[in-house]
C-alpha cells in the first residue's frame, strides 16, 4: 500500500441510526466523546446544514505532560448534511497561538449507514496541507493514546 | 511545496504508484506511461521534487527519478495517527454509546 495522505476506516456501533447520528451532531455529546484520550472539549458549536459551521475545540488534560493545558481548535464548513447518511467538511485544525505554522487542512466525509440494527459508520478523512509543525500536535495528541495503550498492555500482563 | 498538495492529484499519485513499482525511471520513461505530453508530465515531476516526494540523478543525458522514502513514510505516519485518534474518537463514542443503551432499560 502507498502512502496517499488520506485515511479510511469502518467501524460498527451496536447502537440504532438514529441515536449514532444525534450523538455525532449534538454539541453536548460530541463534547463527551471527540478527540483522544485525556482531552477535554470545552468549545462545541453545530450549525448543522451546507456551508454552516462546524467549531470544536480540545484541550489538552494533566495526563499529556508537556502538552497540559494545549488548545487545539478545529474551524470547519459542513460541505454535506444528509440526515442520518452523510456528513463532509472542509476543516482547518491548528495549536492556538501558533496557527501559522501548525495548521492542517483537511477533508472528512463520514457516512453512516443502518445494518441488523447496528449501525456502520465510514470515515474518509484526506490532508491536503500541513504546516511545518503541525506533525507536533498529532505526536502530542498521540502521545495520550501511547499512555493509554502502555496502560492496557500492562493490564492484560497483570492478568496472565 | 506541502507534501500532502503534491501527492493529492491524481496524476501525481499515479507517478508515484509507478515509481513504487519500479524502483528507479527515467522522465522519459515515466511520460510513456502517459496520453498526457511531455510538458506536462515534466510539470508534475517538478511539483514532486519540490516537495521532496521523489529524488532525481542525472546519469548522463537522464534524469532518473525514485521516491524518497523519508518522505513516503513521513505521510504514512500521519496517515496512522489519523488512524491512532480515530480509533480513540471510537472507543470513547463506543463507550457513550453503551451508557446510553443501559440508561434506556
Amino acid at each position: 500500500m502507498e502512502p496517499k495522505g488520506q485515511f479510511t476506516t469502518e467501524r460498527v456501533f451496536d447502537a440504532p441510526l438514529s441515536t449514532v447520528w444525534s450523538v455525532w451532531t449534538d454539541p453536548e455529546m460530541l463534547k463527551q466523546w471527540w478527540g483522544p484520550h485525556n482531552v477535554s472539549i470545552p468549545e462545541c458549536e453545530v450549525d448543522l446544514q451546507v456551508g454552516g459551521k462546524f467549531y470544536i475545540v480540545m484541550k489538552a488534560g494533566e495526563a499529556m505532560g508537556p502538552y497540559a493545558g494545549t488548545l487545539w481548535p478545529m474551524m470547519a464548513t459542513f460541505t454535506a448534511v444528509e440526515p442520518e447518511a452523510t456528513l463532509a467538511y472542509d476543516a482547518e485544525a491548528w495549536t492556538e497561538g501558533q496557527k501559522e505554522t501548525t495548521t492542517i487542512n483537511q477533508t472528512t466525509e463520514i457516512t453512516f449507514a443502518e445494518k441488523d440494527g447496528k449501525t456502520v459508520v465510514n470515515i474518509n478523512a484526506v490532508i491536503h496541507t500541513a504546516g511545518s509543525d503541525a506533525g507536533m500536535a498529532v505526536q502530542g495528541m498521540e502521545a495520550g493514546f501511547n499512555q493509554q495503550l502502555d496502560k492496557l498492555n500492562e493490564f492484560l500482563s497483570e492478568q496472565k | 511545496m506541502d507534501k500532502f498538495y503534491a501527492i493529492a492529484d491524481p496524476t501525481r499519485r499515479t507517478i508515484v504508484e509507478i515509481l513504487a513499482k519500479k524502483g528507479r525511471l527515467s522522465a522519459t520513461a515515466i511520460s510513456d506511461k502517459f496520453t498526457m505530453s511531455m510538458p506536462a508530465i515534466s510539470q508534475h515531476l517538478k511539483v514532486l521534487r519540490e516537495a521532496k516526494l521523489v529524488r532525481v540523478e542525472k546519469d548522463g543525458q537522464h534524469r532518473i527519478y525514485h521516491l524518497n522514502i523519508d518522505t513516503m513514510n513521513d505521510i504514512e505516519k500521519w496517515s496512522q495517527q489519523m488512524s491512532h485518534l480515530w480509533m480513540q474518537q471510537f472507543d470513547k463514542l463506543d463507550a457513550l454509546l453503551k451508557v446510553g443503551k443501559n440508561k434506556q432499560k
